[in-house]
């Protein structure tokens, strides 16, 4: 593939016609090589059949778990512009220089007119009525305050500040309370939702509180290969918690990781900064055991 | 004043290691060395990885360059006062290869060392990783000196390319012809990142590197950043990675209290910087665009490319991407020169290349060896073969992103393009090996649900068509299998690469599909026959006691968890195979001269004989003297 | 803020070479202490003392200073071998740390080998 800029330069903008599965995927590709993109559609919203299906053929897949996260990217891509209740009139010109004229449906309002007074908010008679919220002003117990508000004060500067942000708050709290998030939210700006996105993403990160003690175990190949599957059905026996799941006396999380790098030592697993190499199943029971003591 | 010993005891540090108890090692024994009063003339330094990690806790004693492994708190006073008072080295500790009976005492001598070509980590076991003045004093930051003083950007670009230095992050994209593009790019300022987000299983070359020699990074980093006009520059590095961060902290804050790093370095009127970004544990972060929307604050997913980060990366700026063990080549190449450079390796792929040798195999371990060398001296010189004397069947390479290579390519040479060729790729260089007893459906399943928990979910080929894989593996290692299964993955596989967007989904069908290349036939036993040649899957095995062989000893009926083990003692156990988990707890327990406990799969389980009832063991006398 | 200059650089390098000498493994010459447990009784330990101190104050560090168990002699005890590059090991016996200082000087700064206390010259046939 030629990377000379010169043989790949982007002129004017693209056109998708129709905001189907297809149209909408379309759409992103394009936007996201940098091409400014034209959604149009004759329905009021984007999203086309497949917003009415359940399941796709042939592999049966949730048809809105595929849409949605589409729907979502471009409602807020700032290069695609969406045209609704509209439909293509006529197209003259050829490949590279299209002029194409769209017919627009009338509809409740003007968009080019509003100037978002809420007027009409106030003075609609009907039950719909559109709820603002307030917006409400979160403060943090003293006791998270000084920690989040340091962290903050740290980063402030930072280019990109939110992933050490969280990454110093999950060190303190192991997880991230959600009103910790909230705050950070308002503090730095970043929306609640995008915060949550990545909060979730990360497998370091959780919502949950988690135990005291972190068991690791390693499933890196060296380790499968050598039984860790094992190792880990014996943890799930001993603690009688699943995978992911904390011991009701908050004292153990149980997780499965990928490779941790010691593969010399395979199957390995960790529990905080404590590495169990060449670790057998039947050991576990005198190992939990003793973590167990030290609480008592 | 310099610091004078007569003996220097090189105790690997790295996480390995570490795990095993270095620490408590390197405390003791400078304990008893004081008790002994001989800190004056001993002394214990820390080094990174040593690469041997099967054998650790390990040291080497210099000067004699004796090598002593799997170390413990009682060998210690025995050995201070043997060896390094009387001088005496001590057998017992040292290295005897499997299945020989002679000691190798010396490093030198050690095949897992011998065979093996020291650029990258060159200073890996020699330096104290967190002493700049160690990597100074081995010519350290002598390529910052000559780019400084005598080489242009433009000169310093060509001689990477001459180089024929290639990314070794896995697509092997030459580092020169990255550099250029964004050295020609009009906008600024202009970023450097050095990739650590090394996450495929069973690799760790990158954590060892910067764990045993960090400023060689640094360097390379100052270099590049030199080259392509950045001041700016970060390093991302995996949270799991904590000592490896570590002692990339303390290298970085060093390198600034020098002034190699900060606001006009050595004089020139260059400023260089690098900032510390960890990961929170997403592979998907070490795919480019990733990384960069991961360091940006965004959610870490990867984006359509061209534009190519060279071009538009960071915050929009252009931003050259290299693999740490890429930039510490980098350095080399500039002290020692682009013709000495690629007079290692083979046409197309030059010098070096690190690979963490794990799985079923002898020396398991950390290696750096030239490009073009086979597989075969990899895995029976260095690696010393396989354990228990069991067949080699497989090695994987390249992750979750590469594939199996079979017994019969083992000649091949181990270059960028010959990998590519036998359908797995150079990958990050995670060498796994597997014998006869690992099953390569179970081996693909295993890539797959890795590749599907990690898939970041943005496009549909990699999200849901990973997810259509691991069902139809899964339901083949269940004994499911249907006609047509074997097609449907290559079908399906080849749509994937096809219609991915990033690296990931493009890469993530290769374990499958290489494996269908070579062991097809162990696909359709599992489908065809609902046998598991390998004796892995779990719902086509069956444990089973031979009534033959059974002594009665009521070990295994012991230890069983399920409980399904029926006997007495003196009588002959049976499994209750409605109750088995398959656990394999009793195969562990049965005393090895007995081995009554066998695994049994397909149609040999019909033939098994059952016995209805307990019956007691079978008189042995005569039979123990006719066998 | 301390920072460097290229000069200083390299001076730098210069004087941390030395600290990591015996790790490059490239010697011209090698001690060795016999320090057996008779060796030790007679006083190997004050020899490989005076040795230490030799080396550090003369500021020598391209010989290998090393120990060994007996060499058999026990009566001749402390016993130490000198071997420099390209001539034959010479074991010198009875020594004291004057003595040692001698050798030092002569034998090992020098090259003139000490005759008056020289026990042998080159080494037991092996094998």
């Amino acid at each position: 593939m030629s990377l000379n800029l010169e043989d790949r330069k982007k002129i004017g903008s693209a056109l998708v016609v129709g905001g189907g599965i297809g149209g909408m995927q379309a759409a992103l590709d394009l936007a996201e090589s940098g091409i400014k993109v034209y959604m149009v559609d004759n329905k009021s919203s984007i999203g086309g059949v497949m917003s009415q299906l359940d399941k796709t053929f042939p592999t049966n897949d949730c048809a809105m778990c595929t849409m949605a996260p589409r729907l979502v990217e471009i409602g807020r891509h700032k290069d695609i512009e969406k045209i609704t209740l509209s439909e293509v009139e006529s197209i003259t010109g050829q490949p590279g220089n299209f002029t194409v004229k769209i017919k627009k449906q009338p509809r409740y309002v003007d968009e080019e007119k509003c100037t978002g007074c809420g007027a009409c908010v106030s003075n609609c008679p009907t039950r719909n009525t559109v709820q603002l919220q307030e917006r409400e002003v979160i403060t943090l117990e003293p006791q998270y305050e000084e920690t989040v508000i340091n962290i903050l004060q740290k980063h402030k500067d930072r280019k990109g500040p939110l992933m050490p942000i969280l990454q110093d708050v999950n060190e303190v709290y192991n997880y991230f309370p959600e009103k910790i998030l909230k705050y950070i939210s308002q503090e730095t700006g970043y929306p609640l939702t995008h915060i949550n996105r990545i909060a979730t993403f990360y497998s370091a990160f959780s919502l949950k509180p988690i135990g005291k003690h972190v068991i690791n175990v390693c499933m890196g190949t060296a380790c499968y290969v050598r039984g860790a599957e094992l190792l880990l059905e014996k943890f799930v026996d001993v603690l009688g918690v699943g995978i992911d799941e904390t011991t009701e006396d908050m004292l153990f999380t149980l997780k499965s990781v990928r490779c941790i790098g010691c593969c010399g030592l395979a199957p390995v697993a960790t529990i905080g900064d404590d590495v169990y190499g060449k670790l057998q199943s039947k050991d576990i029971p005198d190992i939990i055991a003793k973590y167990q003591k030290k609480e008592q | 004043m310099v610091e004078k010993r007569r003996i220097e005891l090189m105790l690997c540090a790295g996480t390995g290691c570490v795990a095993g108890g270095a620490f408590q090692i390197i405390e003791g024994l400078e304990k008893e060395i004081a008790a002994r009063g001989l800190e004056k003339e001993v002394s214990v330094v820390q080094t990174g990885c040593n690469g041997f990690c099967g054998q650790g806790p390990l040291m080497v004693v210099i000067p004699d360059n004796i090598f002593y492994g799997w170390l413990t708190l009682d060998d210690i006073p025995h050995l201070v006062e043997e060896h390094f008072l009387k001088g005496r080295p001590i057998e017992k500790l040292m290295f005897t290869p499997p299945e020989e009976k002679e000691v190798l005492p010396m490093l030198s001598d050690i095949p897992f060392f011998k065979k093996q070509l020291l650029v990258v980590l060159r200073n890996k076991g020699i330096i104290d990783p967190e002493k700049i003045d160690d990597y100074i004093a081995r010519d350290g930051y002598v390529a910052i000196e000559k780019v400084l003083t005598s080489m242009s950007p433009d000169e310093v670009i060509e001689e990477v390319k001459i180089s024929g230095l290639r990314g070794r992050g896995g697509a092997g994209f030459p580092t020169g012809v990255k550099w250029k593009i964004a050295s020609q790019q009009k906008k600024t300022p202009k970023y450097l990142i050095a990739n650590c987000d090394e996450g495929d299983p069973g690799a760790y070359m990158d954590r060892s590197l910067i764990e045993s020699d960090p400023h060689a990074v640094i360097e390379g980093m100052f270099i590049a950043g030199y080259a392509i006009g950045s001041s700016e520059a970060f390093i991302y590095m995996r949270t799991e990675y904590q000592l490896a961060v570590d002692r990339m902290k303390t290298a970085i804050s060093q390198a600034r209290e020098y002034g190699l790093l900060g606001k006009d370095i050595l004089g020139s009127g260059f400023d260089f910087d690098i900032e510390i970004r960890e990961g929170s544990g997403a592979f998907v972060c070490g795919e480019e665009t990733s990384l960069i929307h991961s360091i940006e604050g965004d959610i870490p997913e990867p984006r359509q490319r061209p534009p190519f980060p060279a071009q538009e990366g960071l915050w929009g700026c252009p931003t050259v991407i290299n693999n740490v063990e890429t930039l510490a080549n980098v350095p080399v190449i500039i002290t020692r020169g682009a013709d000495w450079y690629s007079g290692i390796g083979t046409e197309t792929s030059k010098g070096t290349k690190i690979f963490s040798l794990v799985g079923k195999i002898n020396n398991t371990g950390l290696i750096e060896v030239p490009m073009g060398i086979n597989l075969r001296d990899v895995i029976y010189d260095i690696g010393g073969g396989i354990p228990d004397g069991k067949e080699f069947k497989a090695v994987q390479t390249g992750g979750p992103s590469g594939g199996c290579i079979p017994a019969d390519l083992l000649d091949a040479p181990i270059d960028f393009e010959s990998l590519q060729k036998a359908g797995s790729m150079m990958g990050s260089g995670g060498m796994i090996v597997m014998d006869e007893d690992t099953c390569v459906v179970d081996v693909s399943k295993f890539f797959i649900q890795f590749t599907n928990d990690e898939s970041c979910g943005k496009c549909v080929a990699c999200r849901d068509g990973s997810e259509a894989l691991l069902e139809v593996l899964t339901r083949i290692t269940n004994g499911e299998g249907r006609e047509g299964d074997v097609e449907f993955l290559e079908e399906l596989g080849e749509t994937i690469k096809d219609a991915s967007m990033c690296g990931l989904g493009q890469t993530l069908p290769n374990p499958v599909l290489s494996t269908l290349r070579y062991f097809r036939d162990e696909y359709e036993a599992h489908i065809k026959e609902k046998r598991c040649p390998a004796l892995v899957c779990r719902n086509l095995i069956q444990y089973y006691i031979d009534p033959d062989k059974c002594i009665g000893c009521l070990k295994c009926l012991k230890n069983c968890p399920a409980n399904a083990i029926l006997g007495e003692l003196k009588y002959v156990h049976i499994i209750d195979q409605d109750k088995c988990t398959k656990c394999g707890q009793c195969l562990e327990e049965c005393p090895p001269k007995v081995s009554a406990v066998i695994k049994v799969t397909g149609n040999d389980m019909d033939d098994l004989k059952q016995l209805s009832e307990i019956i007691p063991v079978p008189k042995k006398k005569k039979k123990k003297k006719t066998e | 803020m301390p920072k460097l200059t290229i000069e200083e650089l390299r001076k730098k390098r210069e004087s941390s070479k030395k600290s990591i000498y015996l790790r490059e493994g490239k010697f011209r010459g090698k001690v060795t202490v016999h320090m057996g447990t008779c060796g030790i009784a007679a006083g190997a330990r004050e020899i490989m003392n005076t040795f230490l101190d030799e080396f550090d104050n003369k500021d020598i560090i391209d010989i290998m200073l090393t120990s060994s168990g007996c060499a058999g002699l026990c009566s001749e005890e402390p016993m130490v071998t000198v071997e420099m590059e390209d001539s034959a090991p010479v074991k010198y016996g009875k020594l004291t740390p004057d003595k040692t200082k001698k050798i030092f000087n002569d034998h090992i700064i020098t090259g003139n080998i000490v005759e008056e206390f020289v026990l042998g010259i080159g080494s037991e046939r092996v094998g």
